[in-house]
């Protein structure tokens, strides 16, 4: 047991981080709004940690909060990521579906660029050597677990509010929704940057995690990845992103003795599951409810 | 489900690193490098490299006669996956890890090894920094700073006349950008006059923008920072549009793959090399003929580092059961994982086919010797070699 969760212990971090990345996604899905953009945020709030954890000019900051100077990350990533999902959002959900999509790809790309190009994100190399808060990666579980426990809960509400049932009716007909006197705009983009502050503090919360921080984070493949899992899992349900990251995060690493053959294998299970559960994994449970 | 998770949580707080036992025979040795992935291309020469060096080393009897093992884990090419494939060679009990490739999946692994107290040897990281990670961590494989300048001296002594460069870089490479500044120190240090710098993307096809800036200032020397392939379609345009001077690569340029990208046009590209197949030493004799039979090419440098890794960590080996008088197998795991790590940084001198080197006490590597080579390519413009200028 002990071995396993030696061996395993930052797969299963790794899962409920990706899984809360999925999640930052089902917030605009909430509004039926395609977003690539979580990944973006992602990226930003895992610099905001590794700069204010790195940078020799917040030292005596660091010394005198010592353990807190995480909470307080968190804090900042939160509100920068809430302030540009603000700002990005406005614009971009203007546009719908698939225009939606292109333009939180740009996005991506945009900060991918700046973080290439900027002295304080160190370039291509990026940042290392960002401080610890726990020696083994598993003890990371106590920044992801109780983030995940309390975005689950919060989305437990938010589907039974007002506010979440708003989010529905756009998702099913934004023109109804409209004209029954939604603020349809107004609610995307509450929708958006919801997401996007999660994906934030995740990304604050993942820059110590992996020890470095660099541009390969908040590539166009991750925020593909973070798609799946939304997709593999179920779209039209807040376990859908959980089950969907847990699939895809631990399926290669426990094909792992199958050698070069695993991501075959990989590749066969995800083929099969978007043939035979269309509505996802998440779907199957709803079907047998039903 | 809520209650499932914090009980979860509640198991992962319990948890206690393992306790490890003896050493078990035959002596198992991690290689982390990447199988899968981008990163691929350069991972399976480094696995061929390493397969050659566990065949080779257990054929003069391992380590005093108990045989090694290699164990392959796969790190794909990000730093998630350097990071399990890690986690899983501590729990697979070895010894010390060759890897990761990158090196900005080294600034994410490493500092697991080090604070499990497991000897790591980087085979391929050249960034700055890496050995700085930990006391456990260090590499064989030259930094940039000392290899890059080395390719410029030589077309500065194949034509004096040189004075107005063109640098061009693959801006979201981690190497190549590193790379870059320190070919733009030495080309100020030789006192030439850097006319443009131009930047790409290592999955550009298209270089016109670039090349007609190059060929507008009147270079006389390019140096390329990039990688195999964008370097290679580079080179290639580069020539179409009539670029008749001196092309020098950095070290993503050396390498075989990239001769059927730009063909007969790759010819007389110089390149500075931690490694030669045609050194002529005795280790590198038998190490490229043995490579060369097995997988009928001449090996690349990826796989002459991984075979040196795996040698410097073998006679560390060594060295800890001579200086204790005791058999690996008999000792502590922990114990002979540190008594490896001081064994490898203890400054002795190794007689690899990169020549001869030394890891210092910070675990930085110390090389003698370099090569500067050129590309020759043979006629029907496939195929090619590097060929040491002497």
């Amino acid at each position: 047991m002990e071995d396993l969760l030696a061996r395993y212990g930052f797969l299963i971090v790794t899962i409920l981080q990706q899984a809360l990345l999925g999640l930052s996604l089902y917030f605009p899905l909430m509004t039926g709004q395609l977003s690539l953009a979580s990944i973006g945020f992602y990226s930003l709030g895992g610099y905001v940690a590794a700069v204010m954890g790195t940078h020799p000019a917040l030292a005596p900051l660091r010394e005198a909060l010592g353990f807190s100077m995480y909470p307080l990350e968190w804090l900042v990533a939160l509100l920068a990521s809430s302030i540009l999902g603000v700002v990005l959002g406005y614009p971009a959900l203007r546009l719908r579906g698939i225009y939606l999509a292109l333009a939180t790809i740009a996005f991506v790309q945009i900060l991918g660029v700046l973080a290439l190009n900027m002295p304080i994100t160190g370039g291509a190399i990026g940042i290392f050597d960002i401080p610890q808060p726990f020696e083994s990666r598993l003890a990371y579980a106590w920044f992801f677990g109780p983030l995940l426990a309390l975005t689950l809960f919060f989305l437990w509400r938010l589907e039974r509010s007002g506010t979440g049932r708003l989010f529905f009716s756009i998702r099913e007909n934004e023109l109804a929704a409209g004209a029954m006197g939604v603020n349809v705009t107004a609610r995307k983009v509450q929708a958006f940057v919801i997401g996007c502050a999660l994906a934030g503090v995740v990304g604050a919360m993942s820059a110590p995690l992996l020890n470095t921080w660099n541009t390969r984070q908040g590539t166009f493949d991750a925020a593909v990845a973070c798609l799946a899992y939304v997709l593999i899992g179920g779209a039209r349900s807040k376990w859908g992103a959980l089950l969907g990251a847990a699939l895809l995060v631990s399926l290669p690493e426990l094909l792992r003795p199958l050698k070069d053959s695993r991501m075959i294998l990989d590749g066969l299970v995800l083929v099969l599951v978007c043939v035979y559960m269309p509505r996802g994994i998440a779907g199957l449970f709803d079907r047998r409810r039903a | 489900m809520i209650q499932a998770f914090l009980s979860l949580i509640l198991v992962f707080a319990l948890v206690v690193p393992a306790l490890a036992g003896n050493v078990a025979s035959p002596i198992p040795i991690g290689v982390a490098v990447a199988s899968t992935s981008n990163v691929a291309l350069f991972g399976e020469e480094q696995i061929n490299g390493a397969k050659i060096a566990e065949a080779y080393f257990n054929a003069q009897g391992g380590v005093n006669g108990t045989p090694i093992k290699l164990i392959f884990q796969d790190t794909a090419g990000d730093e998630g996956g350097a990071v399990n494939a890690f986690q899983n060679l501590i729990a697979a009990k070895v010894v010390g890890i060759i890897g990761p490739t990158l090196s900005q999946q080294a600034f994410a692994a490493d500092p697991i090894a080090n604070r499990a107290k497991l000897p790591v040897v980087g085979p391929s990281n050249t960034a700055k920094g890496i050995p700085q990670i930990g006391e456990y961590i260090s590499r064989i494989s030259a930094p940039m700073t000392v290899v890059a300048p080395k390719s410029l001296q030589k077309a500065l002594g194949i034509n004096p006349k040189i004075r107005r460069v063109a640098v061009l870089y693959a801006q979201n490479d981690a190497f190549s950008t590193s790379e870059t500044s320190v070919f733009q120190e030495a080309i100020k240090a030789s006192r030439l006059q850097t006319v443009t710098i131009q930047k790409f993307q290592t999955t550009d096809t298209d270089f016109t923008t670039q090349v007609t800036a190059v060929l507008g200032a009147q270079a006389d020397l390019v140096v390329i920072s990039g990688l195999a392939a964008d370097s290679g379609n580079l080179v290639k345009q580069l020539r179409q549009f009539g670029y008749r001077g001196l092309i020098v690569g950095g070290n993503g340029l050396n390498s075989p793959n990239m001769f059927p990208v730009c063909g007969a046009l790759c010819e007389g590209i110089l390149v500075a090399q931690a490694y030669s197949p045609q050194a002529d030493l005795p280790i590198n004799r038998e190490f490229t003929a043995r490579f060369e039979k097995a997988y009928r090419k001449s090996p690349a440098q990826f796989s002459a580092q991984a075979f040196t890794a795996v040698q410097v960590m073998v006679e560390a080996l060594r060295k800890v059961e001579k200086d204790t008088k005791k058999r690996i197998t008999a000792m502590d795991l922990a114990a002979v994982r540190t008594a490896t790590n001081k064994a490898l940084t203890s400054g002795v001198a190794f007689h690899t086919p990169l020549g001869e080197i030394s890891l210092g006490r910070e675990g930085e590597v110390n090389q003698k010797q370099f090569y500067v080579s050129t590309v020759k390519m043979n006629p029907g413009g496939k195929t090619g070699a590097f060929v040491l200028i002497k």
